[in-house]
This record gives structure tokens, sequence and C-alpha cells, in this order.
């Protein structure tokens, strides 16, 4: 599940690779690069970026 | 809430003045005095002693204290040698000598009558601060009154040491027969011509809320001292306090008298004091460094601190009500368009709202409620995160829906006089706790109906007091087709939810029905200590309180008291639902709360027996003892676990007592066919992250149905995500002969904005 492993698109059969993706929170966007399919845009997001620093983002938003 | 914040800012009495404080003719910082004797400060001990006081020799040699006789340490052992301290300062500090001030002479010319204590004070404040002032004295000698209780050689010393870096006018053997001429010579006068002295026909010109020295009717003319009855320790902290009018007359023009000392409204939280021995001088007279500091260690510096000593809220994020209000204040009310200074979002999504705060506060704040309001302005203006309630929110709509929910007739047909409403967690935590009541209240009463389903706490708890008010509706609505029976609840919550947003409802909790049943426990406690753990909700419950407590009598057990039971019951750390915003408080609220007892604990709230058999401690559920179940404690159900047992439970009740009421499918069930395999470590981590089975099957039947997936050729794996509310979860899975199997599954509260 680590980002260094090749990752392929379910859809495509396309290599993932690193694209800028937009989230939203609480009425905050912003934009942020994430592995995507260049095809198709499929995001994949691995856990150490969810627990890591989307979670500390998350608290900051929620705190702010 | 503008008005609810005042009230609790007027009412608090965090920052009244100590006892000892408040009766001090100087209001001493005794608080800050004793912290610096404490730690054998006496310089700066010392420092505060003058500056508050002005001469300290004498002020030590002729405090009459009135602070013992308000100290709070005499009704339990003996009051604090609050002048023994202040002798002590003045023996032991290395520099006993004024502070030199380097300052620019000031404008104003000030004429002082008299040259006792009173006028000195005065008159050194004013020379300190670089006034020109000229003290006019009748006799030929400094000190006034002091000459006949003092020896003269201290009183002396010090009123020279003071002036010693100060230049004034002293005019002795110069009576003042006729202010008229000091006016239209000085800029501002204080009379302070001692007892028995001459006023110049000036009376009181103040309002009865003004204090000594009072403003006369003549402009920048002040009066006070013993000319007004005072004591000599008054008449000196009035000529201070003449300097401070002077000068604000000389700087604004307005004649404001010194205000009133008005007493303090402090309040000590019961059990403060721990008795001490008094430290007596071993010399007799004069305290050693050592016993200064042991008999300053055994004041316990007062302070209105009921609410921080008791609430975990307040306690651990060291935050008196005064300060959570203005937090809360910024916070809803923020000053800015874009709502910079939010500061106190998570803290009030933080407060179990048990109520404790407001039964050991001496006047009754509330900061549960306090917060609880905080909390539904923060939902109506959409400015509470989602992510604190979301999870419960959705669990309230399990238990609500046709999955978990029903209600139904008394199964003997006959007229229904009771419903049983268990709650929506009871079963959840044990379906027998639901059905082996429901068999005994049968038993005890053919016309019980029962009821399952939530009250509405979770919101309430949330602030969504539009989705309270609907579950609030249907559970009246319920009730009144059922022919408004009486309802008996088990959960002290939903019982605190009727009672006060349902209050046409007769409701009884079961306990006291079982208590009141004279049916013997088949357990024997044979002597077994335990210790009841009374839920918040129920500390207004006294009945029931003691109901379970006769259960436990009966059943043979030893009853150990909790520090905090009956009516002062703590929050075992669910209320408010809190632990997603706050994981980290609420794991120490619970650890706090398991270690108040060192004996297992008994409970009669379902959620109070879940969070302790998480935080590891030997807990049982009433009744538990009274069906003999859970022999030995049981496992802490996971949450996956809970909703499967809820289900089954209506399944198992409905196929037992009302066969035709068996439904072909359910409202939001999953119909898959595909059954998920989750290994148990998977599986672990899920319940600590509260991700659900369901909800993770439902995710990869999305990604197979969308195609919307990525591939893992090293381990064949397929990763994907999808929307569970607001939140997102992503699932690692692999195809299985029966279904998948799930690998791993974590979630984000961001949402990914896909164009």
């Amino acid at each position: 599940m680590e980002e260094k492993t090749k990752l392929m698109c379910g859809k495509c059969g396309v290599e993932m690779a690193p694209a800028p993706t937009q989230f939203s929170y609480l009425g905050h966007v912003f934009r942020t690069e994430v592995l995507r399919c260049p095809s198709c845009g499929q995001v994949f997001i691995p856990e150490s970026l969810a627990r890591g620093r989307m979670a500390e983002v998350e608290t900051i938003l929620e705190d702010k | 809430m503008e008005k609810r914040i005042r009230d609790i800012k007027d009412r608090c009495l965090e920052k009244e003045d100590p006892f000892c404080a408040s009766a001090c003719p100087f209001r001493l910082d005794v608080r800050e005095f004793i912290g610096r004797m404490q730690r054998g400060a006496f310089n700066s001990a010392f420092r505060l002693f003058s500056n508050t006081v002005g001469f300290p020799a004498i002020v030590a040699a002729l405090c009459d204290q009135p602070c013992r006789n308000v100290c709070p340490r005499g009704r339990v052992d003996a009051p604090i040698s609050l002048n023994l301290l202040e002798k002590a300062a003045i023996a032991y500090a290395a520099n006993t000598g004024p502070n030199s001030y380097n300052l620019p002479p000031k404008q104003g010319r000030i004429a002082v009558i008299g040259a006792g204590i009173s006028g000195l004070a005065c008159a050194l404040r004013l020379a300190s601060k670089k006034y020109a002032v000229d003290v006019y004295e009748r006799s030929g000698r400094v000190g006034g009154a002091l000459w006949n209780v003092l020896d003269s050689a201290v009183f002396l010393e010090d009123i020279r040491l003071q002036f010693s870096n100060e230049e004034y006018g002293l005019f002795l053997d110069h009576p003042v027969l006729d202010i008229g001429p000091l006016l239209e010579k000085y800029d501002g006068v204080y009379i302070a011509t001692g007892s028995g002295g001459d006023s110049f026909g000036l009376g009181r010109e103040a309002g009865p809320d003004e204090g000594i020295p009072f403003a006369t009717s003549l402009p920048g003319v002040f009066l006070g001292g013993s000319l007004t009855g005072a004591t000599l320790m008054e008449a000196l902290s009035q000529g201070l306090k003449a300097s401070l009018c002077i000068e604000d007359f000389l700087k604004t023009g307005e004649m404001r008298s010194a205000k009133k000392n008005n007493p303090t409204r402090m309040r000590l939280a019961p059990g403060a004091i721990v008795f001490t021995h008094a430290v007596l001088p071993a010399s007799g007279e004069q305290y050693s460094k050592e016993e200064a500091a042991a008999e300053a260690s055994r004041c316990i510096r007062c302070r209105c601190d009921a609410c921080i000593r008791h609430c975990g809220l307040m306690s651990y994020f060291k935050k008196f009500p005064g300060r959570i209000a203005e937090e809360v204040q910024i916070t809803v009310t923020p000053g800015t368009l874009d709502g910079d200074g939010t500061v106190a979002t998570r803290l009030i999504a933080t407060c179990s709202q048990c109520g404790l705060c407001g039964e050991v506060c001496p006047e009754n704040i509330d900061m549960g409620e306090f917060l609880r309001a905080g909390h539904q302005a923060m939902h109506e203006k959409g400015a509470m995160p989602w992510a604190f309630h979301e999870f419960w929110l959705r669990d309230m709509a399990f238990a609500n829906s046709s999955r978990a929910s029903f209600s139904a007739p008394p199964p003997s047909g006959e007229k229904c006089t009771s419903v049983f409403f268990p709650g929506c967690q009871l079963g959840a935590s044990d379906p027998r706790y639901v059905s082996e009541s429901f068999r005994f209240l049968l038993g005890l009463e053919p016309g019980t109906g029962l009821t399952i389903g939530c009250c509405g706490a979770p919101a309430l708890w949330a602030g969504d007091m539009a989705l309270f008010r609907k579950v609030c509706e249907t559970l009246l609505e319920n009730w009144r087709q059922a022919g408004c029976p009486r309802m008996i609840l088990a959960c002290p919550t939903c019982l605190e939810m009727f009672s006060r947003y349902l209050p046409e409802i007769d409701c009884v909790l079961l306990y006291d029905v079982l208590a009141g049943a004279g049916r013997p426990s088949p357990e024997r406690g044979d002597g077994t200590v335990v210790s009841v753990f009374d839920p918040c909700a129920a500390r207004n419950r006294e009945t029931s309180q003691q109901a379970v407590r006769s259960l436990l009598r009966e059943a043979g057990f030893s009853l150990a008291a909790l520090p905090y039971e009956g009516k002062i019951a703590q929050c075992c750390s669910y209320g408010g639902q809190i632990n997603i915003a706050a994981p980290k408080y609420s794991r120490w609220l619970a650890e706090k709360r398991s270690k108040d007892g060192e004996h297992p604990y008994i409970v009669y709230c379902s959620n109070c027996r879940d969070v302790f058999l998480q935080a590891g401690k030997p807990v049982r559920h009433i009744l538990d003892v009274f069906f003999g179940l859970n022999g030995e404690s049981a496992g802490p159900p996971a949450y996956d676990e809970r909703r499967k047992r809820r289900e089954k439970l209506k399944e198992d009740l409905v196929r037992k007592y009302w066969p035709e009421l068996e439904e072909p499918g359910k409202e939001g069930a999953m119909d898959s066919r595909n059954v998920l395999t989750i290994p148990p470590d998977v599986r672990e981590k899920m319940n600590g992250d509260r991700l659900l089975e369901e909800d993770a099957l439902a995710v990869i039947e999305q990604c197979e149905a969308s195609g919307r997936r990525v591939l893992d050729p090293a381990t064949g794996h397929c990763l994907g995500y999808g929307e569970i509310g607001y939140m997102t979860q992503w699932v690692e899975y692999a195809p299985s002969p029966e279904g998948y199997v799930l690998f791993n599954t974590y979630a984000h509260r961001m949402k990914i904005e896909l164009e």
C-alpha cells in the first residue's frame, strides 16, 4: 500500500502518476498532488497520507 | 447566548478575593504573598507587602489581623498567622529600603493637612510619584495618634526610611485654620486631621456605595483617616487611597471617592481544607525561615474552584467557567467575517453535559447546559465539524430504522398498561438484558408492550435540535397510539430525555420495578465487595440509586462507597459522545473514572458498562446480577457486533412474541449475497477507527460495479474508495469464492473533488 509500489488503474490499465487533485473539507478547498490515472483521473490515497498529513490538516481546519 | 455569558461572568466566584484579603484594609494580595513566602522568596514577598501598605514596619507592628477572624482554617485547626509571616518577610528580606524612582517632576501641588499616619501615607505616595507635596501639622511632631500606641523608635524610623528618597515640604507647628488660602495655592488637598480634628465644615458628599476617603463639595479636596472614625490601619490605607483620588482628580477633573471595599462572595469547595497543626515560632516571637515557609504552606490560597476540582473537562483543560464563556463567545460570534478565532469549537464538543459542575458550584452555574446551547448555536450556523458526531448520528439512524427498531403491543393481547423502552444501546451491549427484562416484566404485568429505539440523545448532544425534536415527536406519537401507558426505561439518559422533553409521559426506571418486585436474584454475592457507579443521568434519581443498592444488598453483595456518587455522580466519559472530537481526553477520563474505586463496579447504564469494559475495569451491569448473566466480565462488544446484536434481538423477539409482525425486507439493510472475510487484526483496527464491516462491503461493491479501482500488481489486491455519509472510506481487497477478503480499510474526512 506504499506510494513507491507501482499501481495500475483498474479501469484503464495505465500506471498511476502524481497529478494535482482538488479536496474540500468544512468549506475549505485546496489542491495537492496525489497518484492519479493519467487517462481517467481515478485517484489513490495511501493510508500513510490519510492517517498522516491529511489527518493533520483535518484537525487544523476543525480547530480553525 | 449573550445573556448566558454575562450571567456566568457575573455569578462565577473564581475571581473573588480570598476571605483574608477581603477583610484586610489594604486588600493585600495574600495569595501572591503566601506563594512567595512558600518558596522562601522573602525579598519579593517583602516588596509586595511594602508596596501594598506603605509603612511595612508600622503595619507589621500594629495590624490587628482582621484576616484571622475570617480565615477558614480557623474552623478546622488554626488560622494562618499572616502577621508573623509579614514580620518574617521584613526580617529575612535582604533589602528593606524603599525603591527609588527616577521620574521627572509632575505638574500639580498638593497640600496634606495632618502629619498622622493617614496624611503621611498620602504624602508618601504622591511624593514618590514626584508631585509637589506640602504637609501641614499643627503639633511639633509627625506621627499623630501613633504616639499613643507604638514605640516612637519604630514608627519614626519607618517614616524616615520610607521618605528617605523623597522630597516634600513639612510644616510643623502650623495649624490650618481656614482651608480657603490652601485652595488658591494647591491643586489638591487631603484633610486627615485625625480623631476629633477639624473637617472645615465639609460633610460627606459621597453616596452610600462609595468608600473613604471621600470627595468633598470643594473641587480637589478629599477627606479621610481617623477624622472619619477609622482605626489606625484603616486610616493608613485611606491615606494611600487618597493619593489615587487626588491623582485621578488632577488628571480628569472628576471628584470621585475611593471605591468601597465590598465583602468577598467567595465560597470554598467542601473538603478543601485538610487538618494541619499551626506552626508556632520556636523562639516565641519570630518565625525562622523554615517555620515561615511551613506556615505559609498551610495556606490553601483560597479560591472558589469547586468546578475545576470536580469537573473532568475544566480540570483537564485548566479553564474556569469565565474563560470558557469568553472562548465560546468568540467562537459562536466571531469578530471577523471569515470566522477566524473559533477557538472553542472542539471544547464545545468535548463536554459530557453531565451537570456535575452545576451541582458542585455554589452559584449552581451549569456549564454543561451552556456548552450544549453553544453546540446548538454552532450546529445552526453549520460551523460544527460534521465528523464529531456523524458516526453516532448514523448509529441513531440505524437504531431507529426498521433494522433494529420496532414497537409492539403486549403479546398477550391485553390492554397495554406499560411499555418497556430499553433504549438503543442496551441490546447492543447484551441482547439478553432486553429479552430477559421483557420476559420478567411480562411475568409481573402481562399488559406490557415493547418499543425498541433511540431517545434522540445523540441528536441533542450533536446540537441538532430539529433532528432531536423529530425523534421526540415519533416517540410521543407511538406512546399515544399505545394508549398513553407508563414507560419503563432501562437507560438513565433516556429517562433524562423523556422527563425533560416529553414530560407528559409517566416514566419509571426498570431497576425501580425490579427492586419492587421482591424476587430474589439468582446470584449470591457472599459478601463480595462492589461499588455502585451511579450514572450521571441518574444524579437526581435517589429512588433508583437506592433501588440498585437494595438489589445488590439482597443478592448478598457488600457495598463500598465511591468518592463521587448519588447527587455528585460523574460521567463515565460516554455522555455527549465526545470521543471523536476529543479522543485523548475521553480516554483519560475513562481511565480516571476506572480508578475512582478499587472494587469492581456495578452499573445501571449500559454505556457506563461498555466504557469501563473498554478501559479494562472489572464491571457488571445490575441486570447481570439480577438475571445471573456474564458471571465473568464480558469483553466490550465491537461496533459491528453492536449492530448485529440489535438486528438479531429484534428478529428473536418478533419471532418469539409477535410472529405476525415478521417483515420480508428491511430498510437500508445490505441485500448483498457476498460474504466479506475480515482477518482478526483488520477487524480490530476497524473497530478502533469506528469503520463498519457493512460500509466496507458497500464500498467494495461500488468499486466493483463502477470499475473505479486501482490494482496493486505486487499483491494482486484492488484498492478503491467510496463515500459513507460525509466520510471517504478506502478498501484494499481481493475477490474470494464467497465474496471478498478485506485486507485493509481506512478513512479520511476530506472529500475528493473529482473534476
